[in-house]
């Protein structure tokens, strides 16, 4: 009851000089506003990011060609991870349960006078089990298709929609153009709608078999990634399997003790690990901006109040003749500051809010999530600065000498 | 003999300034008893404000004793002062002292905020009928006149039902007639049984109190009860000689000759 009469009191003689007192509390509002922006960004990339490694699947390895370095720089991409890597893996390791070798490039595809733009995947057979990915029509790419080094083509949901709309597509042909051309496919499947598996939004795209694909689209003979299943989720497995990977690897393409894997192989777990050991950078860099931004926004907080302290002299003069204590004075200038504060973090939060929301609005591709949490501790950083910069000044007030105070024109 | 309030001995107060003494006060001996209506009266700068900010509790004295109902008040700490001053004296000022922007049973209330009553608009209220401006509570001082808000200024000295209610030149501000209205709250609240103890440079004010103490120079000049050989005297010198311009001089002139005999003190 008591400290309500303070607040409304507080806010009584905000009412008084409304634009000077947003003014004042500008450091503050930009300060909240920017950390509430980019901890909704940083939280919005989070969640994203993780929902697509949960769509992945958390026994999945993965396994790229290594970084070919010159005296610690990198020069490029080697192209060292061979189709028959892929094969031996599932063979020789027995904690992997399945290897599936991919290239993937982004290319027209054309039936009749339509076409689309689809990211083509060479893969293998075992592609579609290891992402729990099912064929709608048909069939999916068999061992006999890639040895044969067929051109047969599983369309994803939205690209045979685009392509054929209500109309049947199986047996049909449609053109894949290459670096090495255009070529026809023969349609054997239509897989379900499915969405993003990682990053890829399967369903506008077209799977065709590795060896079709590196031979006679796109003229490569190394693949771009071998996507690795272990026998289970368990951390033993994974990382049983992580290091029979690497040993046959190693093996295989003659890697001498001692010198650097022209590979690497990460699980799904330590991508996760490192994206947030990245997120933790950048929420460092994030807080210390706003701890500079809070600082200076102190500053002023504590300028308007040195001021507001000055104006109002006889008014704590009468105050204190009425029985007010210092520890009242004090109490209310303070009280006072921390308002000014937070509703300058209030103002800062819809502001961050708004940023965040325009971002993802005009980006399209970010994603934002403004958590409470984020507001919660932005408004509370935010008191708490108005706090404390409201001590000096409500000490000063506490000071007054009632009679100098009265007297004060 | 009725119960002492005040009992000021040898007070006086002194402002260094570079190295000259003020002596605001020096050396004052005054009596005051309970439910007496005392004015205190004598040329600007004869230190009659700072023995209001003694007797307030808002200052201390370089030396001397002040005793308010048998406490030696100097030497009191600024919490046992702060708490003297809600509980036992009410302060009207010269130029009101309303908070801005804060309605009037808002401001009625500042004492009883610093009081801690959880319950406050019931008592300000009834301070603010007590004046006769419960109609006005929730305007504005900007939105009042003069008079009204120097009545919400005394509804607020008085509504934490002080012993003492002190007035620093309350019709200073005011025309006569609006200061006759203050002067008759002020009689009301004397019959009431409060203690009242008001500056005043105006003869009319001043013979209305029942008892006048004259300073010059932080000493006590004469201090007299009103009566009828002190009117007398009053018409043929001047009570203050050096009355400062009043905001209506025609009316008050006039006052000083009529008021002691159209306005005979009640006794
Ligand atoms: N804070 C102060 N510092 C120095 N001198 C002061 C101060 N307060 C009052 N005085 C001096 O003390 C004397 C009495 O002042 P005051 O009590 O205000 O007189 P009055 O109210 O009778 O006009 C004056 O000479 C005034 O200048
Ligand atoms: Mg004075």
């Amino acid at each position: 009851m008591f400290f309500l009469r303070i607040v409304l009191m507080a806010l009584r003689s905000l009412r008084i000089h409304p634009l000077r007192t947003v003014l004042a509390t500008l450091g503050v509002i930009i300060g909240v506003a920017a950390v509430v922006s980019a901890m909704s960004i940083l939280e919005g990339t989070r969640s994203e990011v993780e929902g697509r490694f949960a769509t992945l699947g958390s026994n999945k390895l993965f396994v790229f060609p290594g970084i070919q370095r010159d005296r610690g720089r990198a020069v490029g991409n080697v192209n060292t991870l061979k189709l028959d890597d892929a094969d031996e893996i599932a063979r020789a390791c027995p904690s992997v349960a399945s290897a599936s070798p991919q290239v993937t490039s982004a290319s027209l595809v054309k039936f009749l006078s339509k076409n689309t733009q689809a990211s083509v995947l060479g893969t293998s057979e075992t592609y579609a089990d290891i992402n729990h990915y099912q064929v709608a029509e048909g069939r999916f790419i068999t061992r006999d298709d890639i040895v044969g080094e067929d051109s047969v083509v599983v369309l994803g949901w939205r690209v045979k929609r685009d392509l054929f709309g209500g109309r049947p597509a199986l047996g049909e042909v449609i053109k894949i153009s290459g670096l090495l051309g255009s070529r026809g496919f023969r349609v054997i499947g239509v897989m379900e709608k499915k969405g993003n598996i990682g990053w890829t939004d399967v369903d506008r795209q077209v799977v065709v078999p590795v060896t079709t694909a590196m031979k006679k689209l796109y003229g490569l003979d190394a693949v771009s990634m071998i996507l690795c299943e272990s026998k289970s989720a368990e951390n033993a497995d994974i990382e049983a399997a992580k290091s029979e990977i690497k040993k046959l690897l190693r093996q295989r393409h003659r890697v001498r003790p001692g010198q650097q894997d022209d590979f690497q192989v990460q699980a799904q777990g330590e991508f996760l690990k490192q994206f947030s050991q990245m997120q933790n950078i950048f929420a460092v860099v994030l807080y210390s901006i706003a701890g500079i931004s809070l600082v200076v926004g102190g500053i002023g907080i504590m300028n308007i109040m040195l001021v507001a302290v000055t104006e109002r002299t006889r008014e704590i003069g009468v105050r204190m003749a009425m029985g007010a204590r210092r520890a009242d004075v004090l109490r209310q200038f303070l009280i006072e500051a921390g308002i000014v504060s937070f509703l300058g973090g209030g103002l800062g939060v819809l502001l961050g809010w708004g940023m965040a929301q325009m971002l993802e609005q005009t980006t399209r591709i970010l994603n934002t999530s403004t958590t409470t949490q984020a507001i919660s501790w932005a408004l509370s950083m935010a008191t708490i600065t108005g706090l404390v910069s409201g001590i000096y000044p409500a000490y000063k007030a506490s000071k007054l000498d009632p009679v100098e105070a009265l007297r004060y024109e | 003999m009725r119960r002492l309030v005040i009992r000021i001995r040898g007070l006086t107060k002194h402002y260094v300034m570079g190295d000259t003494v003020v002596r605001a006060l020096d050396g004052v001996d005054v009596d005051v008893e309970e439910g007496e209506f005392l004015a205190i009266t004598g040329p600007s700068g004869s230190g009659k404000s700072t023995m209001m900010h003694l007797i307030g509790c808002l200052d201390r004295p370089t030396s001397g004793t002040y005793e308010l109902d048998g406490v030696d008040v100097s030497r009191m700490d600024d919490g046992q002062l702060a708490a003297t001053r809600n509980s036992k004296i009410g302060f009207v000022f010269q130029t009101f002292n309303l908070i801005q922007r804060t309605s009037a049973v808002d401001n009625v209330a500042v004492p009883l905020f610093y009081a801690r009553r959880t319950r406050v608009r019931e008592p300000a209220m009834k301070a603010l009928a007590r004046v006769g401006l419960a109609a006005r509570c929730d305007h504005t001082p900007s939105e009042l006149s003069g008079g009204e808000r120097q009545r919400v200024a005394i509804a607020r000295a008085i509504v934490n039902e002080p012993r003492i209610l002190l007035a620093d030149e309350p019709t200073g501000n005011l025309d006569s007639k609006t200061g006759r209205q203050i002067m008759d709250i002020f009689h009301d609240l004397h019959r009431s049984g409060v203690t009242i103890i008001l500056v005043t440079h105006e003869m009319s004010v001043a013979l209305q109190a029942r008892r006048i103490v004259r300073m010059r120079d932080g000493r006590i000049l004469d201090d007299r009860p009103v009566d009828d050989a002190l009117r007398d005297e009053l018409m043929t010198t001047s009570l203050v000689p050096d009355s400062p311009p009043e905001p209506s001089p025609g009316p008050t002139s006039e006052g000083v000759a009529r008021i002691p005999v159209a306005r005979p003190v009640r006794v």
